[in-house]
């Protein structure tokens, strides 16, 4: 834990020196423009809050990505996932209407269901036909955008507007806004905790980490691979699903419009990287990634750095990061063989606690 | 007749990024070197490409621009992959999203603009019409006047096929993925036969990219490689690699991609013909899936290594 921290730190920071040399190169001031991403994304109420808003859904494709990338299913369909569990509910909200206390807990499984079924014809395609899911995933993202690009411009479309987008959904399906904030970070905290659980503190979690990182000792341990596999499709497919219907029902517009995926699917999929499919670390990422993403326009508006800068500095800090994870296993089995050969050649010969790591 | 000429041509059109990016991954499918970043390195092609175009006013300098790009792409690789030893899976994921990120930034850095950009001043690739064929009245139009870069395309298929296949770097490419120990064993840097692959699978990417921006299109857009280089994968995946089965695969992917252009003009949503492509990416991979089932049995788990 203590090693994932240092080479975690150790990666952002070299990622944020590169990202102020790509800015100062450029003949912005780097520095200020840090500041500025910064001070538009933690030190007001308002910019808080906006951060937190921003990072709700990017915990649950964050743990869609995590939950999958741990046990072992290359599950890459969070951006068709997303798409087709805003959609879905989207819809759903726009033709049902009933009390808020019976809406939104609908709407949610709506949600759950729709994203899982979406992941489910992966694993299914894997199951009984033995496709890999990677290039599946991929291939389906781009099926459910073209499909909800469809559905949204034409039996969906708002028709008094001129971009392609729907209605707003019956208010009965709106998430409360609490004093400026998003309810939406409070769903996807009780799903961070629900997911923790099962991941730490259930026979299914830890049958599911150890098909993460040894198929063959799992299969021998007695546990059902396919079942497994199943379950983790499905779990992983329905928090994508969530986190696309968390910019329906949350925030302020209420519609499904063009580019409202924008960068989430692929964001959860960084972040689960970046943080070792660990559900902690996927917390922490995505408040990170949140607060940049938050801060760019604020550094846009001040020192005139494109927003899309932060885009860079996402993948830059992934490549760092898993690279000083790495470097750093490296470099101490590296020391500990030294340490070992040393001892030998002094004739000490080799004792029971030098095997450390 | 006109549709089907129509159709045919878009299909050679359609069909070059696809096989050019999919020779580049053809090396590294035989180093074992799992290489999802194909995506990245064909968007940044692309980029550049009108980049040197744009700025210089020659597309032969938007061509070597274009490789550049997918060489610096892939050097990227090479230094976090081989060398720092990350996941090679990561590294592809992030440099797709840096491909991604990177474009859009310096398209507006460089060219103010968001979603495309386009210009008079962007050179593209000259069209090749070919003597006495070009007479001919269907075959003509058929065969004559693509950009050049068609023909040099297939022409490279059947170059990389020697060099994968009847080479002493192509042997020692194979044997690098199947066994790097031993290749080192014998006293060949496997490390440095990797970098190769990936080197070379960028320029092919890079090269596919500046067929998109200056050969298929004039322009560049935001995320315009749009799924081709995981195409370019399950091409890979399906042919196991052989640069002439690539070449048949790249026509039927290019063919399915000009009927989703031709049905375009008919009673169905352009939506569902553009899902074409990729469905038909599924389709095959569904076919190659059952048929493999069928002939031999093999073990459930048996991944596909790329």
């Amino acid at each position: 834990m203590k090693r994932q921290i240092l080479t975690s730190a150790v990666g952002i920071i070299t990622a944020l020196l590169v990202g102020l040399i790509i800015m100062a190169v450029q003949g912005y001031p780097a520095f200020d423009s840090y500041y500025q991403l910064f001070n538009y994304s933690l030190f007001s109420k308002f910019s808080f809050f906006s951060t937190l808003a921003k990072t709700a859904p990017l915990i649950l494709t964050g743990l869609s990505a995590a939950v999958a990338f741990g046990s072992n299913a290359v599950n890459l369909g969070q951006v068709g996932q997303f798409l087709i569990g805003g959609i879905s509910v989207t819809a759903a909200g726009l033709y049902i209407d009933l009390p808020p206390v019976v809406m939104i807990p609908l709407l949610i499984f709506i949600a759950l269901l729709s994203g899982a079924l979406y992941s489910g014809i992966a694993a299914w395609l894997r199951l009984k036909f033995n496709m890999d899911e990677f290039i599946t995933t991929l291939m389906l993202n781009f099926v459910a955008q073209y499909f909800t690009m469809y559905l949204i411009s034409g039996p969906l479309l708002d028709k008094e507007l001129f971009s392609p987008m729907t209605r707003p959904i019956n208010k009965s399906g709106w998430l409360p806004d609490l004093g400026g904030l998003d309810s939406t970070i409070i769903i996807s905290i009780i799903l961070l905790i629900i997911i923790y659980f099962i991941w730490h503190h259930t026979k299914a979690g830890y049958e599911w980490k150890v098909m993460g990182s040894n198929e063959m000792f799992a299969k021998a341990g007695g546990a059902n691979i396919d079942k497994n596999y199943l379950k983790i499709m499905l779990i992983s497919g329905a928090l994508a699903g969530m986190a696309g219907a968390m910019l329906v029902m949350g925030g302020v517009q209420h519609r499904f419009l063009k580019g409202i995926g924008a960068n989430y699917g692929w964001d959860g999929v960084m972040i689960a990287v970046v943080a070792d499919s660990s559900i902690i670390g996927t917390a922490f990422y995505s408040f990170f990634f949140a607060m940049i993403q938050t801060g760019a326009m604020g550094m846009e508006l001040e020192t005139s750095v494109p927003s899309e800068f932060v885009l860079i500095l996402q993948s830059i800090t992934v490549l760092f990061v898993v690279a000083s994870r790495k470097s750093a296993h490296l470099l101490l089995n590296r020391i500990n063989i030294l340490l070992r050969m040393k001892n030998i050649k002094s004739g000490g010969g080799i004792k029971e606690d030098e095997f450390i790591d | 007749m006109n549709l089907l000429i129509e159709l045919i041509r878009s299909t050679f059109l359609a069909a070059v990024p696809i096989l050019l990016a999919s020779l580049g991954g053809t090396y590294t499918y035989y180093a074992d070197i799992f290489n999802i970043a194909m995506e990245g390195m064909m968007l940044i092609g692309a980029f550049t490409a009108v980049l040197g175009s744009f700025f210089s006013g020659s597309w032969v300098i938007g061509i070597l621009s274009g490789i550049a790009g997918g060489l610096f792409t892939a050097l990227i690789f090479t230094v976090f992959a081989v060398y720092l030893k990350t996941d090679e899976f990561v590294t592809g994921i992030a440099l797709n999203l840096f491909a991604l990120g990177g474009t859009t930034y310096f398209l507006r850095q460089i060219f103010s603009v968001k979603g495309a950009f386009t210009s008079s001043k962007i050179i593209p690739l000259p069209d090749w019409n070919i003597p006495i064929i070009e007479n001919i009245p269907v075959l003509g139009e058929l065969l004559s006047g693509y950009p050049f870069l068609v023909y040099i395309t297939f022409l490279i298929a059947v170059l990389v096929e020697i060099h994968i296949f009847k080479t002493k770097f192509g042997l020692r490419l194979r044997a690098t993925g199947e066994d790097d120990a031993a290749v080192d064993s014998v006293g060949i840097k496997s490390d440095i036969i990797k970098s190769k692959a990936i080197l070379l699978s960028g320029f092919y990417c890079g090269l596919a990219g500046v067929f998109l921006s200056l050969g298929y299109v004039n322009l560049f857009a935001e995320n315009m490689s749009n799924g081709r280089g995981w195409i370019s994968l399950a091409v890979i995946i399906l042919t196991r690699g052989r640069p002439l089965g690539l070449l048949f695969m790249a026509l039927l992917f290019g063919f399915f991609d000009g009927l989703g252009l031709a049905l375009q003009n008919t009673f169905i949503p352009s939506q569902f013909t553009q899902m074409v492509p990729y469905l038909a990416t599924l389709a095959a991979l569904f076919f190659y899936s059952r048929e493999k089932k069928k002939s031999k049995g093999e073990s459930k788990n048996e991944s596909m290594a790329v």
